[in-house]
């Protein structure tokens, strides 16, 4: 028993022994699951045509991985953080009292978002309002508009009369996701808008406003479905009538087998998000600390690649992947700010 | 190196010490008239001796393992310039990593500062030294106390308590690990969870019969009423466990008794880690079956009988997890059962009982502490399954025991929670400690009234 | 045996001895209980066939990849420089592409003609002359990987016959694939690189070399920590310690932490292992221990069960004749029990090897390309590989996270048959 405790031990410090001196000479990447698969792409470039380590991505969620990256300066705390949304003034903070001072911004381009159903399906061409009225959990009561009321919709038929008379069905990410945020401020937050005594709500009391549209239904019309997209996809094509809520990225690896629908008369094309005319599209971003620029070999390297034509272009890799670029005066500002390595404005 | 060969010598030096040792009890015993004359047997002598040459040793090592970066980097730090030895901790950590990535790897980011570069070589110097003095000091360590310990052999000391007792002390530390894995996991979600409950009553989270973490989602919105009740997510896991119990039990425990008492030795040893392969899909795949598979499947079927099921429902998700901890049952009771002495069998068969009787009514109630330990296990395992619930059950709070109904589990919140892009001090993602604390407390509760219950109904034979 | 003995007996237990017309019954029903038993372990039999069956049949085109041959003029004005890892192989690449297709001259042309390779052709040919710099002026027939979406069509995962515009290959990369195939420098071959490589973002190039290393590297430390600890845990608890309250808690609170959801264990390695020891994040180092932790329950509820069906008479014998308590132990109970407690180590190592969720918390859950090499590398395990290929949006990895899971079931076969050999040898039946 002894004997065989010993050599168990041994066998592990012998392992140990030989790693604990090691520095890092690797990036360390952390943060939004959306961003994730574009900042993977440049970081395998990155590596293989540099011959440097690849730097490490790890896929924690924004907030997740601001913690990590604002916990401080130094080897143990990461490089870079991946968001899909911008950083948070509380977060900021955080950041700068744990010595985080420098920050610079990064925005990288767009990320559709679409409400796609399967291709066996019938098409759906909806208004932003459409999808409140089909989604929010209490809507204006049609014979008293002034009244809210409890979400009485049960087909997309009753919302609109002249979408399908299918049962509202839509997959989507939980409220801890920031897809599900960016959704409900770009389609339900403009949705109510257009709702007149909704309108009429938000001059007088924009609390009571925000909870109308921020809250969404919780009778099963709404299905919370996780944050991983090619499951709904996959769901979708198993169940033809539900809609899905996901990234442009899984629509444009899976045209043949799911359609995105038109939303306010556009339907979610590459070309449509990039110049703006598909409304539902948000920007990702990620962070450097400025402090590891010139310590953690690659950083330079890394953006380089990152701000690179080759990658964020119009016709780059990433677009490729399914990142929408941004206009070239935008890509150009952003590059340049790389480059000169300027940090954001700390509040 | 001699460092990185500094364990094999450590090693080398208990297994000399061992044989040392035994010789010389061995000869002590010649010497008082045979080896009935030792108190103890002359291996417990040689263990004892290895054991007092090689633990201070390995003492060392450890030590210097523990502190070696801190002395080292010290020292380099010393020798910088007064600008950089005077930078905050962690920047100065930045630093220390690019003069190791010079001296190990030999490139740098940039910089190109002479002070670091002069520094990495000072580095790999000290770092030299220093290890070789760790090497003499450690060998030195296992040498004089086996020398001592070889010193004091003779007939009357009493080495085998000694090496017992020694083995007793390791065997107590082992079995303090786990309970302080218990208090490092309560420690480690109490302060978020009480954090939590500075924004959310605590009863309106243990009483809540609505969990909607969507209401708090902007910092001025926190803590609207009714948001975070933790009753639904607890009904859920609990409705989904039981599906996967009513699965698991009845399966694994008729398998585990055919397996034992009625199959052939041949099957029994193909059965049996064929069965224990279901323990080690990993989840993802039971959850992409479940959800992609078996939901549709129950949706459907549910459709031509007349029902109403929802897609992701709570059936879907139990029966899959059901499947999934059937070795648990299966394997574990199965070896209890094994064990029952096999002179219980004989004397009820050659009562003239048959196999079943017998099974009824001696074997399984003389196994049954361990049946009822795995069954314990696997309802553990279930209420603590993550993946498969997160793909197929979904993420509705919805308080129901209807099992076509969706539900969530406590494990499916704590990952979204903690997974999501909000602030990590929301009390959106504090919820998930809260949670993990209630659930721990929950099941220490169950598990301690099946304690309870095992202590009753358990029968001692011989 | 007089009349008045088989009364009693009879009065004590009626059943056993009932009269002859009962037998039938009793056989019946022992017969039946023979077959619901047979039944249960078809059922979850017939499952594990189910699921394999579905998993190989996603999987196993996962193996073999499209390739495209095409004619590399190792040209010696593109190695002008004295470093050969920085010439311009993509260069290489294009102009074997546009030789073979010299009517293609448009630029944006040009560019769907090139996307029918990889981008890992042209690292494919650095690999290359680095390894054999004498290539340099020659003309080589050369074996390239296709681009993932010429692959999925080539296995039929892409329907040629959609409308152009669903399909992520139009029509003219269809006649030049047609043209390739008809040529006979499009084929389907053994995916070495699935084998030897890294994780990738390009499924074509994407292997499980990485994960599986991670994972070994992983559950080694799993392993030798979670069994010696959780054995002795076991045998401290069954044999040695006082029966009390004290006692009663632990036991308690050991069968409290197998129901502790895996993600909490993932927190307590972070504030632990990484917060406080300082271990890097992303290590199998770190991997190990929280798995360790994890496992540890599993192994030691099952060890106490084994321990306590060893008979007492066992343990009386061996004290009897002057053994040791501690003697006693190692030398008779431990024996017996180690089936059952090796039964232990399987279930909870095969737990540990299909676990994703708390490394997430140690930043395991990560994309890492390059193949670990040791303990303190950065590295991603099985389980990990297959969430992250599972979740990403290109066709390619369905049949990769299929494959990868196939790679993982072999893993954990080749483990549990060591285990289970083991186990066979040391089971008694007395």
């Amino acid at each position: 028993m002894n004997v065989s405790h010993l050599v168990a031990a041994a066998g592990l410090t012998i392992l140990m022994a030989g790693p604990a001196m090691a520095a890092r000479d690797y990036i360390s990447i952390v943060g939004s699951s959306t961003v994730y698969p574009f900042s993977t792409v440049v970081a395998e470039q990155y590596g293989k045509s540099s011959g440097a380590k690849t730097p490490k991505i790890e896929s924690t969620g924004t907030g997740g991985g601001f913690k990590l990256f604002c916990g401080g300066v130094g080897v143990d705390h990461p490089d870079i953080s991946n968001a899909s949304r911008a950083i948070k003034e509380s977060e900021m903070k955080t950041c700068a009292d744990n010595g985080v001072k420098e920050i610079v911004e990064v925005k990288i381009g767009y990320d559709g978002i679409v409400l796609a159903n399967a291709k066996a399906a019938p098409e759906f061409k909806v208004s932003r309002k459409d999808i409140f009225l089909a989604l929010a959990k209490e809507v204006p009561d049609p014979k008293d508009p002034a009244k809210l009321i409890a979400n009485p919709y049960k087909t997309w038929k009753e919302v609109n009369a002249e979408l399908p008379d299918s049962k509202i069905e839509v997959l989507g990410p939980p409220p801890t996701s920031g897809t599900r945020d960016a959704f409900v401020e770009l389609v339900m937050e403009v949705g109510a808008e257009k709702i007149d005594s909704l309108k009429a709500m938000k001059k007088a009391d924009a609390k009571a406003f925000a909870k109308v549209f921020q809250t969404v239904r919780e009778d099963g019309a709404y299905v919370e479905a996780g944050e991983n997209d090619n499951l709904i996809v996959q769901k979708l094509q198993a169940n033809p009538k539900a809609m899905g809520i996901f990234g442009f990225s899984f629509l444009d690896q899976n045209a043949d087998v799911i359609k995105g629908s038109v939303i306010d008369g556009k339907g979610p094309s590459y070309d449509a998000i990039a110049d703006g005319s598909y409304p539902v599209s948000r920007p990702l971003f990620f962070y450097v600390k400025k402090a590891h620029v010139e310590v953690i070999p690659g950083i330079k390297g890394f953006l380089a690649e990152f701000t690179n034509d080759k990658a964020w272009g119009k016709d780059g890799y990433l677009a490729d992947k399914g990142l929408i670029a941004m206009p070239d005066a935008e890509r150009k500002k952003v590059a340049e700010s790389v480059a000169n390595l300027t940090p954001m404005a700390m509040k | 190196m001699l460092y990185t060969s500094l364990l094999p010598i450590i090693l080398a030096l208990a297994v000399a010490s061992f044989f040392l040792g035994q010789r010389r009890a061995e000869r002590v015993a010649q010497a008082a008239g045979g080896l009935r004359q030792l108190h103890s047997l002359p291996s417990h002598y040689g263990v004892f001796v290895a054991l007092c040459c090689a633990l201070p040793g390995f003492v060392v090592f450890l030590v210097w393992m523990a502190c070696e970066e801190h002395v080292i980097t010290a020292m380099v730090a010393s020798g910088l310039p007064e600008a950089l030895r005077n930078l905050p901790a962690n920047e100065l950590s930045l630093v220390i990593n690019e003069i190791k990535n010079i001296a190990f790897g030999g490139f740098t980011a940039g910089g190109g500062n002479p002070a670091v570069e002069a520094a990495a070589s000072s580095y790999l110097d000290h770092l030299h030294g220093l290890r070789n003095i760790v090497v003499a000091v450690a060998v030195v360590t296992c040498l004089l106390p086996g020398w001592w310990a070889l010193g004091r052999i003779d007939k009357d000391l009493r080495a085998r308590n000694l090496v017992e007792g020694m083995a007793r002390v390791v065997l107590l530390g082992c079995a303090t690990v786990a309970v302080l894995t218990t208090v490092g996991i309560v420690l480690s979600v109490v302060f978020e969870a009480l954090r939590f409950f500075q924004s959310v009553s605590p009863s309106d989270f243990l009483f809540g019969l609505q969990w909607s973490p969507q209401i708090a989602m902007r910092a001025d919105q926190v803590g609207s009423s009714g948001a975070f009740g933790a009753v639904p997510v607890f009904v859920g896991t609990f409705l989904i466990a039981s599906i996967a119990m009513a699965v698991a039990i009845p399966v694994g425990l008729l398998s585990a008794i055919y397996l034992s008492e009625y199959a052939a030795p041949t099957l029994r040893s193909w059965a049996k880690p064929a069965l224990e392969i279901l323990a080690g899909i990993p989840t993802v795949v039971y959850g992409f079956f479940a959800a992609l598979t078996v939901a549709p499947a129950i949706r459907d079927l549910g459709a031509m009988l007349g029902l109403s099921v929802a897609s992701e429902s709570a059936l879907a998700a139990g029966l899959i997890m059901g499947v999934m901890i059937i070795p648990f049952v299966s394997s574990l009771s199965d070896d209890v059962i094994h064990a029952v002495p096999q002179s219980l069998r004989d004397g009820s068969l050659a009562m003239g009982a048959t196999r079943f009787e017998t099974i009824r009514h001696v074997v399984v109630p003389a196994a049954l502490p361990g049946i009822v330990g795995s069954i314990l296990l696997a309802i553990s395992r279930a209420v603590g399954e993550t993946m498969i619930v997160v793909m197929a059950a979904g993420l509705s709070a919805n308080l129901s025991v209807n099992p076509l109904a969706a539900v969530t589990t406590v494990t499916v919140q704590i990952v979204t929670l903690l997974v999501g892009d909000q602030e990590f001090d929301s009390p959106k993602t504090l919820a998930a400690f809260a949670l993990g604390l209630l659930l721990f407390f929950f099941t220490l509760i169950l598990n301690f009234i099946a304690l309870r219950v095992v202590r009753r109904y358990r029968e001692h034979y011989e | 045996m007089n009349d008045n003995g088989t009364q009693t007996a009879m009065n004590a237990r009626p059943d056993l001895l009932a009269p002859a017309s009962d037998l039938k019954r009793r056989y019946r029903t022992d017969k039946w209980f023979q077959r619901i038993g047979l039944g249960a372990i078809a059922l979850s039999l017939a499952f594990i066939a189910l699921l394999f069956f579905h998993i190989v049949r996603e999987g196993h085109s996962a193996f073999v990849r499209t390739n495209i041959m095409l004619d590399i003029d190792f040209a010696e004005k593109h190695f002008v420089k004295e470093n050969l890892a920085a010439a311009d192989y993509t260069a290489l690449v294009k102009h074997a592409l546009t030789e073979t297709f010299p009517e293609v001259v448009d630029r944006r042309d040009k560019r769907q003609l090139f996307s029918l390779l990889s981008s890992g052709a042209a690292y494919q040919l650095r690999e290359m002359v680095l390894a054999n710099p004498r290539l340099i002026g020659t003309r080589q027939q050369v074996w390239l990987p296709a681009d993932d979406d010429v692959d999925m069509l080539q296995k039929g995962k892409i329907d040629r016959d959609l409308p152009e515009e669903n399909r992520r290959i139009n029509d003219r990369q269809l006649s030049w694939l047609d043209t390739l195939a008809s040529q006979g420098r499009l084929e389907t071959q053994f995916n070495t690189a699935f084998f030897t490589g890294g994780d990738s973002r390009e499924p074509e190039l994407a292997g499980v070399l990485g994960a599986v290393k991670g994972t070994m590297l992983t559950l080694v430390i799993t392993l030798m920590l979670s069994f010696p600890v959780g054995v002795a845990a076991a045998i401290y608890l069954e044999e040695f310690a006082p029966q009390n309250r004290w006692t009663d808690l632990i036991e308690v609170n050991i069968n409290n932490l197998a129901a502790v959801p895996s993600i909490i264990f993932g927190l307590l390695g972070l504030a632990v292992f990484i917060n406080f020891f300082g271990l890097p994040r992303s290590t199998p180092i770190v991997g190990g221990l929280v798995l360790a932790l994890l496992t540890l329950p599993t192994i030691i509820i099952a060890g106490r069960a084994a321990l306590k069906s060893v008979p007492p008479s066992i343990r009386e014998a061996a004290l009897g004749i002057g053994a040791s308590k501690m003697q006693t132990v190692v030398h008779h109970v431990l024996p017996l029990a180690l089936p059952g407690m090796l039964t232990g180590t399987i279930i909870g190592m095969a737990h540990a090897l299909g676990e994703t969720a708390p490394l997430l918390m140690i930043g395991m859950v990560a994309f890492i390309a390059d193949v670990p090499g040791s303990i303190g590398d950065p590295a991603a395990v099985l389980p990990v590989q297959i969430y992250l290929w599972a979740d990403s949006p290109e066709r390619g990895f369905t049949e990769k996270t299929s494959a990868a899971i196939i790679i993982l079931l072999a893993f954990l076969m080749t483990m549990n048959s060591l285990a289970i050999y083991l186990r066979k040898r040391f089971e008694i039946k007395w």
